[in-house]
Parts: structure tokens; C-alpha cells; sequence
């Protein structure tokens, strides 16, 4: 008599060498747990086998232990990885690398050359292991330069601050292509504030005209210093020009009316009627 | 853990100010520029020698090798973990999907063999539930 489950059968017609057959295997005699629970059959041999269910048939096996976290509970809550989701979903990534490296020169631009990748620098690891000294002056001799430009090829590197400084030099030009304006304005003098009235939209030079009719105002106000032997009057008039002083605080709005709507800066015809 | 990352790349930072520095000096070389130069090379090799230092602190840092694709292409990094996030949400509502299904198909399954086989059941029933 041999009892065993269907399991195990199976097992044995896997086995097939004879080194691993059931009679050299464990003995059927001995009761084991079965693991299956599936199917419990008594198999009579002799001058009548027969083949007769000893157990419960069970269709299902015993349900496995659940795991603790499954794909059924929400892992992005489960992790709190919720507030990092939102961050990256809710704007968009943009996409260059310099925007993750802002600080880093030469990010921005810079040619991809050939093994000059991370992954190279993983696959082909480089030489290392050996201790780093400082090089003496004999080996800084090799570091020796020629005066003068770096050669075409190797200028490449140099694009990123070349861009910075073109920005820098339009800005530059803006610089010293005013006074250009200034000096034009000065040469029509009356006739360069009505042109300032003109063009009263733009700040810049309504700033830089200020400036000018500042420094103009300071030259008068020396004239009239060392022409003038009452201290007392000159200051109330620094305080009508708009010098700085408290006086001058009212006089933005009196210009308002005339100027339009501008700043503090625009004492301009206050100014010219002084003239 | 923050704090050897922070220092690794506060001198990573030094030395590519160091590298551009030279840059500078070496793009329009002058003479009286030489002296510079060497100690600007030797900071450089100061510079290596502490992100060597370094390295023994960071040997529990694991950088996926996707990430440096990324970086390869000229890519921000930040869009890597933003795919991995919407992959693994993908894939969670994917298996989510499943089990609800299975579950489903589960109680169908009873229903009906409850309905077929009602004694073998009521057995099975018997035989598993915990006493």
C-alpha cells in the first residue's frame, strides 16, 4: 500500500534516474505533512489494483498568507512619496541639464565629444588607486605656457562666458550710446526738453536727461554761490530746484500735471522754468 | 548622511571654479601668468586629493545607471525620477486593477460553485475555517 498526495507524484515521474527513485527516497511509511492538501488517494496493488480516495478533495488550495503591502494599497501614500509626486507632476521638468547644474560654466553648450560620457567612465574605469602628491616645480615646468591666445580648437570651451559678456557689452553700448542723446539734447537745449516731452515713454533716457539737468542745476547753484553773498536765499532756492532737501518733496505732483503721469525724477520742466 | 554629500559637492564646486579659473587664464595667456597658473594646478591636485578623501564616506551611496544616461544626453536628472515615480504609480494601478479583478472573479467563482457543488463546498467551508 502506498498512500501519497498528487503533489508528490509528480514529483517522482520527475525523477527519473534510478538514482533518485522513490524506493531509495524517503519511506512511504512514514507520515508526512502534505503541503498540497489537494488530493489524498490509497493505491492498492496486487491482483486487483485499485485506486481509492482516502481524503477530502479540495478543489482550491489553502489560501497563501497575504502579504503585508500589496499593489491594492496606494504605495505612493504607503512611502509618503505623495508631496515629491506633486512636486515633479504638477510643474513641468524642463528639460536641459543646465537648469539641474545652473552654477556649473559650460554646461550650457558645451559640445558632447566622444568618451567624454559617465557611462565611458564606468564601463573603462580610469587609473586610480595611486596616491596624489603635489607636483613639484620640476613637473610644473611642463605646465610652461606660450603667451598669447588659446589656438581655434580648443576655443569652444570658452562660448558660455562669451555669451554672458555679449549681454554684458549690449548693455555696455545702451551705457555709452546715451549720452550720445544727452549731448544731442543739450546742443537743442530749450528745444531738448520739448524732445524729452516727446519721448516721455521712455524711462532710461528721462533718467539720464535728469542727470544731466542735476549736474547743470549743481554748476548754477556754484555760479550763484560765489556770486551771490546771501547764503540764506540759496538755500531756498536748492529747495524750489528739487536738490535734496525736504522742500522738494512736494514738487513731483506740481510736475505730474505738466510732464504727465511721471516719477519723482521728473523735475525736468520745474527745472527749465528756472532757466 | 546629507552632510559628506554636501561637503563632496561644495569641493566639486571648488574645483570647477578652479578648472574655469585656469581656463580663463590659459584662454589669453601672458607670461606674468605662469606663477598663477602653478598654483592654481596645484590647488587643482589638492582639490582631487580631498574628494578622495571623500570617497570612503560616500561607499553606501547607490546612483541608478539610468540616471547617468540622463546626464549623458544632456538631460536634467530630476526627469528621471519623475518617469520612475510615473512608472511605479502606472504599474500600482496596473496590479491594483488585477487583484480587484481576481477578487471579483474570486467571489463569482464561489457563487457558483456554491451553487454546483453545494456539499463539497460546505465541506471545504468546514475544513478551512478556522476554529
Amino acid at each position: 500500500m502506498m498512500n501519497f498526495g498528487v503533489g508528490e507524484f509528480r514529483k517522482m515521474e520527475s525523477y527519473s534516474s534510478p538514482k533518485s527513485s522513490p524506493r531509495g527516497g524517503r519511506s512511504p511509511v512514514v507520515s508526512r505533512q502534505d503541503s498540497s492538501g489537494t488530493l489524498k488517494t490509497t493505491i492498492s496493488l496486487g491482483k486487483n489494483p485499485t485506486i481509492v480516495h482516502s481524503g477530502p478533495f479540495y478543489l482550491m488550495k489553502e489560501p497563501s498568507g497575504e502579504a503585508e503591502i500589496t499593489g491594492a494599497t496606494n504605495l505612493m501614500a504607503h512611502y509618503g512619496l505623495e508631496h515629491s509626486y506633486g512636486k515633479f507632476s504638477g510643474k513641468k521638468v524642463k528639460e536641459q541639464l543646465s537648469t539641474f547644474l545652473p552654477n556649473l560654466p559650460g554646461c550650457d553648450g558645451m559640445p558632447n565629444m566622444e568618451n567624454s560620457t559617465l557611462r565611458s567612465v564606468i564601463e573603462k574605469p580610469p587609473i586610480g588607486g595611486k596616491e596624489l602628491h603635489m607636483l613639484s616645480s620640476v613637473q610644473l615646468a611642463g605646465f610652461r605656457l606660450h603667451p598669447g591666445p588659446l589656438p581655434e580648437q580648443y576655443r569652444t570651451l570658452n562660448t558660455t562666458p562669451a555669451r554672458k559678456n555679449k549681454n554684458k557689452q549690449k548693455k555696455a553700448k545702451n551705457k555709452d550710446g546715451t549720452p550720445l542723446q544727452d549731448n544731442a539734447s543739450q546742443a537743442d537745449g530749450v528745444g531738448g526738453l520739448e524732445a524729452a516731452h516727446e519721448k516721455k515713454h521712455k524711462k532710461q533716457k528721462r533718467h539720464e536727461d535728469d542727470k544731466e539737468r542735476k549736474k547743470r542745476k549743481k554748476e548754477k547753484k556754484r555760479k550763484k554761490q560765489r556770486h551771490s553773498p546771501e547764503p540764506g536765499t540759496l538755500g531756498a532756492t536748492g529747495g524750489v530746484i528739487g536738490v535734496p532737501g525736504p522742500s522738494n518733496l512736494g514738487m513731483p505732483t506740481s510736475v505730474g500735471g505738466i510732464g504727465g503721469p511721471m516719477g519723482g525724477n521728473l523735475m525736468m520742466p520745474t527745472q527749465t522754468s528756472m532757466f | 548622511m546629507e552632510q559628506p554629500l554636501e561637503n563632496l559637492e561644495l569641493h566639486l564646486e571648488m574645483f570647477i571654479e578652479n578648472v574655469r579659473q585656469i581656463n580663463i587664464i590659459v584662454s589669453d595667456f601672458q607670461p606674468q601668468g605662469q606663477n598663477g597658473l602653478n598654483q592654481k594646478i596645484n590647488s587643482l591636485v589638492s582639490g582631487l586629493q580631498e574628494v578622495e578623501k571623500l570617497k570612503n564616506q560616500l561607499g553606501d551611496v547607490y546612483v541608478p545607471f539610468e540616471v547617468f544616461e540622463y546626464i549623458d544626453q544632456d538631460k536634467n536628472p530630476n526627469l528621471y525620477t519623475k518617469d520612475c515615480m510615473d512608472k511605479a504609480l502606472t504599474k500600482n494601478e496596473e496590479v491594483r486593477g488585477k487583484i480587484d479583478s481576481y477578487r471579483k472573479f474570486k467571489e463569482h467563482m464561489l457563487v457558483e460553485m456554491y451553487k454546483t457543488f453545494p456539499n463539497e463546498m460546505y465541506q471545504m467551508y468546514r475544513a478551512i475555517r478556522p476554529e
